[in-house]
């Protein structure tokens, strides 16, 4: 039985495709019919289609020529590197994408060397052959020279125009071992992806690696250490397949029962309560959020609404965090701890389009660690929270690895962003004439800024990076206040390098007056370390405002113009006399290069 | 919705408002409905008029019969008053005026001090023009002058020069007008302070009755806007900044205060008596009807409107004035005592607490601010909440 079962992963960079060839998969295998297809079947959030990746991984069993293919997806993004090192951990074998027009890119290389840590076989795949601009004989000596592939196992195809389908299809049963297990040992299975559904509890998706799991069984979550009983296992196909058992070698779903995704952590063990595994399988931590920011309602009243949702979302989030906080400028909120950027760009772009939620997102900031003279240290989420100058002895902030794909002809400009950012060199490596790939150290918090943006637009867009926590690093910080109309805005507060407080505090105040709209009177806006006031620009009251003719007896257009005036402040947060937009609080995201 | 109006007694129109839209050349800042180079229509769009006029509009129940109009003249007191803008209503022809005119006379009563204007633009006029529509009866004269500057004129569009609207106004004074009403507008392209208050000066000489002195806006869809609103202007003749406009709005409010101008609503000076009465009611969101393509009614609450095209006006052939029609554009009870607000604000005496019900927060935070304040029981704009009308009108919308 074993020997029929193949599991395995689709690993690439953003938009190289592999959404549109697990859809050609499902189709050439009869799992799904054509009839049936939405494009991209297996991103079923409607965010996720939006944006074109997969945020959440799923699973689904594929049957072809008497063998049972268990495609396990990862989410696309590095936000979700953790996950998607858990899907692989559930596999034997990943296809990779690597598109036949870009090469490698940096989540290439990222989700290659999480498959190689997982020792999967990997069958490399170069898409999207059909078009005009494939360079598929250039991308296979990238392919070789980086992951030491030899030529004839990269297969070519184009999964848009089903190019290549079968061939893969053969290449899985022959390349990819069957899975190893022992029916008769204590199980062990590997949760890699759970959701929640309002009416069954938690759905945990899991791979068997021994032993067997079936409804009644008494099971124990070894790392969270909770125990259920289980009510349903099954398969999946595109919706859940019950079945009497799953076995060792298998993939399927689990539900027992449990009340939130946080008792059900990705990467877990679930092994049999009465006769447990010895120990659990390798490689599980609780996630840690890495990136928080502030939520707070435009209406005030509106913060229990806020507390719910977010709570709703969190049932399906085990790595979103949040607790309440108070700010003196914005009133009751939330503390937020995200993975990443991404995340909380989708977790607040929920708030707002399901739950109707106006909100106020505070920047983006690390979590920072402070040693304090007292030899007591202690994490920093909030910069408004940072103590007193006085008693701290050093502050360290987080790290990453970045790694950089870029032409050849923008390492310049690339170098030059990146140690502007406060990055390190490490490393520079050609992987052909033509293109190369950077290593950097740099601090969390440049990246959590428009890094992003400025090496896109530094590099028209060729670049791609890739990044991973390294650890803790002393820095020499301080935080800046920002004062409007005279008073302090704690929400508005950022921690800075010290040897760049004055030039940040003087674009931020800059960005600041760009971002915040002319009132009745004069806004000034400074920025301040301690005491000290290192920038200060001044908003200029409005003088004049005023509708000119209502003529001809058309009232409904200059309504339309007061609503529309109107309907903008909606959207801004009254702090102290004055009216402030989002986007001030992203000011201090937008420094420029 | 169809039964409110027939169920309570039938309001009494206040103003008739009848739309010409057609210019010789459209201005480059000027987004009214007006069309230039389609005077091949005048003939035929005259005739939709009075078909218009004439048609019964109680098609639907929920307008009121012609008699109304009647009723209305007789008893109404105050009424009525009738106004042909535009567009350039001088491009018509006086016998157009003396057949509209002629079916106008059979739904209301004419008295002696109905108000009867027409706007009019001193590059069509002259004196025998001038003496006919006055012997047809039109009593207040409005003359499109907007600057005494040629060079701006010429920035403007305009297809007159500051000479023509001089002479203009002269031939309409020989011509009997009596009560006489000048456009200006100011915060022009390139204009400076005193070329400002050169052309106030000047218009101020001709001691015209009636002054509307608004502050160029830059409207979309105008060669303006493509001018001035684009990424990148396209002129070396800036706009003014917004120093420069509310320096330009006080000069004039101080001079024209002084001259002894009532100065009645944001950009509306008369001398005593000479206050208009057709736009008073449009700030006191009366009841009016329009006649003619894009011309809007408001009655009893309800708004409506017609098709802006020319054609699709003229083609409707005798147009149902409905309340239901597609074109007519929903006003609540809650948004017509908002417009109330906002409107009656725009006078400068404004207008009485009662009408603010409901509003408490919002007064209380405007008089705290300094825009608004409490005279003879009324709630009116202080000096300040004139500059920043539109801070003030938005908390009522």
């Amino acid at each position: 039985m074993l020997s029929k079962i193949r599991n395995f992963s689709i690993i690439a960079h953003i938009d190289h495709g592999k959404s549109t060839l697990a859809d050609r998969l499902l189709e050439y295998t009869h799992t799904v019919e054509k009839r049936e297809m939405r494009a991209q079947v297996l991103d079923t959030m409607e965010l996720e289609r939006e944006r074109g990746i997969t945020i959440k991984a799923q699973a689904i069993r594929m049957e072809y020529k008497g063998h049972i293919l268990n495609l396990i997806d990862t989410p696309g993004h590095v936000d979700f590197s953790y996950e998607v090192s858990r899907s692989l951990a559930a596999c034997e074998g990943a296809l990779l994408i690597v598109d036949a027009t870009q090469g490698i890119e940096a989540q290439t290389l990222a989700n290659a060397n999480l498959a190689r840590q997982n020792k999967l076989v990997i069958i490399p795949i170069i898409n999207k052959v059909d078009l005009p601009a494939a360079e598929p004989e250039r991308i296979k000596e990238e392919i070789e020279k980086v992951f030491g592939a030899k030529p004839a196992e990269i297969l070519l195809a184009s999964a848009k125009e089903g190019i290549g389908i079968p061939e893969i299809l053969e290449a899985i049963i022959e390349r990819i071992p069957p899975p190893q297990g022992e029916v008769d040992s204590p199980l062990q299975a590997l949760i890699f992806d759970s959701h929640y559904d309002a009416f069954r509890g938690v759905i945990a998706y899991l791979r068997v690696f021994n032993g067997r799991i079936r409804a009644g069984l008494k099971i124990r979550l070894m790392g969270v250490g909770e125990e259920f009983e289980v009510q349903e296992v099954g398969t999946l196909k595109l919706g859940l397949v019950p079945k009497n058992e799953l076995a060792a070698g298998e993939v399927g779903y689990l539900i027992a029962g449990i009340k939130e995704v946080k008792q059900c952590r990705v990467g877990d063990t679930v092994t049999d309560a009465k006769n447990p595994a010895p120990h659990p399988l390798a490689g599980y931590k609780p996630i840690k959020p890495m990136v928080f920011c502030g939520f707070y309602p435009l209406a005030g009243e509106d913060f229990e609404n806020l507390k719910d949702a977010v709570a709703k979302l969190q049932l399906n989030d085990a790595a979103l965090h949040f607790e309440p906080e108070t700010s003196a400028a914005l009133g009751f909120g939330l503390r937020c701890g995200f993975l990443g950027l991404l995340h909380l760009e989708i977790v607040q772009e929920r708030l707002e389009r399901e739950f109707n939620l106006n909100i106020i997102a505070t920047a983006p900031n690390a979590i920072y660690k402070v040693n304090l003279h007292d030899k007591t240290h202690t994490y920093v989420d909030n910069p408004s929270l940072m103590p007193p100058q006085a008693k701290i002895e050093s502050i360290e902030e987080p790290y990453l690895k970045l790694t950089l794909f870029t032409p050849a002809e923008f390492v310049g400009p690339v170098m030059d962003l990146a140690i502007e950012k406060r990055g390190t060199f490490v490393n520079m490596e050609y992987l052909d004439p033509k293109r190369v790939m950077l290593v950097f150290e740099i601090p969390l918090a440049e990246i959590i800024s428009e890094f992003h943006d400025l090496l896109k637009s530094v590099t028209r867009g060729y670049a791609s990076m890739d990044y991973e926590l390294v650890g803790y690093r002393p820095a020499d910080l301080v935080k800046m206040d920002i004062l409007l109309n005279q008073e302090p805005v704690d929400a508005l507060s950022v921690i800075v390098p010290r040897e760049q407080a004055h030039y940040r505090g003087k674009r931020l105040v800059e960005k600041l007056k760009e971002a915040i709209p002319r009132q009745q009177f004069q806004i000034p806006v400074q920025a301040s370390i301690g005491s000290k006031v290192v920038a200060r620009e001044n908003i200029s009251a409005i003088r004049k405002d005023v509708l000119q003719k209502c003529y001809g007896g058309d009232i409904t257009r200059k309504r339309k113009l007061l609503e529309k005036q109107k309907a903008g402040k909606r959207r801004m947060k009254m702090i102290g006399r004055v009216e402030v937009p989002q986007e001030a609080f992203l000011a201090v995201l937008r420094m420029g290069k | 919705m169809t039964s409110s109006i027939l169920h309570t007694p039938y309001p009494i129109p206040q103003s008739l408002y009848i739309h010409i839209p057609f210019c010789k050349r459209k201005c480059n800042y000027c987004d009214f409905v007006s069309y230039a180079g389609k005077e091949e229509l005048i003939d035929e769009y005259v005739e939709a008029l009075c078909n218009e006029i004439n048609s019964p509009p109680c098609q639907s129940e929920t307008n009121p019969p012609p008699s109304l109009f009647k009723r209305g003249g007789k008893e109404g007191g105050e009424f009525s008053t009738i106004y042909f803008g535009g567009g350039t209503p001088t491009l018509l022809k006086p016998e157009h005026y003396e057949r509209l005119l002629g079916f106008l006379k059979m739904i209301i009563i004419f008295k002696k001090e109905t108000e009867i204007s027409m706007e009019s633009n001193p590059g069509t006029i002259n004196l025998d023009y001038l003496k006919e529509i006055r012997s047809l009866g039109i009593n207040r004269l409005s003359i499109g002058v907007q600057s005494f500057n040629d060079v701006h004129l010429k920035t403007l569009g305009r297809i007159h020069n500051s000479k023509e609207a001089v002479q203009a106004y002269k031939d309409a004074r020989a011509a009997g007008f009596e009560n006489m009403n000048l456009d200006l507008m100011y915060a022009l392209p390139g204009q400076t302070l005193e070329e400002w208050r050169t052309d106030l000066r000047q218009a101020l000489s001709l001691n015209p009755e009636h002054l509307s002195i608004y502050n160029l806006q830059v409207e979309e869809n105008t060669p303006f806007w493509n001018i001035f609103k684009t990424y990148i202007p396209q002129t070396s003749y800036p706009l003014p900044n917004e120093e420069t406009e509310l320096a330009m709005y006080e000069f004039t409010i101080k001079t024209l205060t002084d001259a002894g101008y009532h100065h009645y609503e944001i950009s509306n000076f008369a001398k005593p008596g000479f206050e208009c009465k057709h736009n008073i009611n449009y700030w006191k969101n009366g009841n009016y009807i329009g006649f003619g393509a894009a011309a809007h009614s408001h009655l009893n609450g309800k708004r409506w409107a017609n098709p802006d095209s020319l054609e699709e006006y003229i083609g409707s052939g005798s147009v149902v004035r409905n309340v239901e029609h597609p074109t007519s554009i929903d006003s609540s009870r809650a948004t017509d005592r908002q417009d109330s607000i906002f409107l009656g604000l725009r006078l400068l005496e404004g207008l009485p607490k009662a009408k603010f019900a409901g509003f408490e927060k919002e007064i209380g935070e405007l008089m705290r601010d300094g825009l608004l304040e409490e005279k003879n029981s009324n709630y009116k704009l202080t000096r300040q909440g004139l500059f920043l009308g539109n801070l003030v009108f938005e908390k009522f919308v």
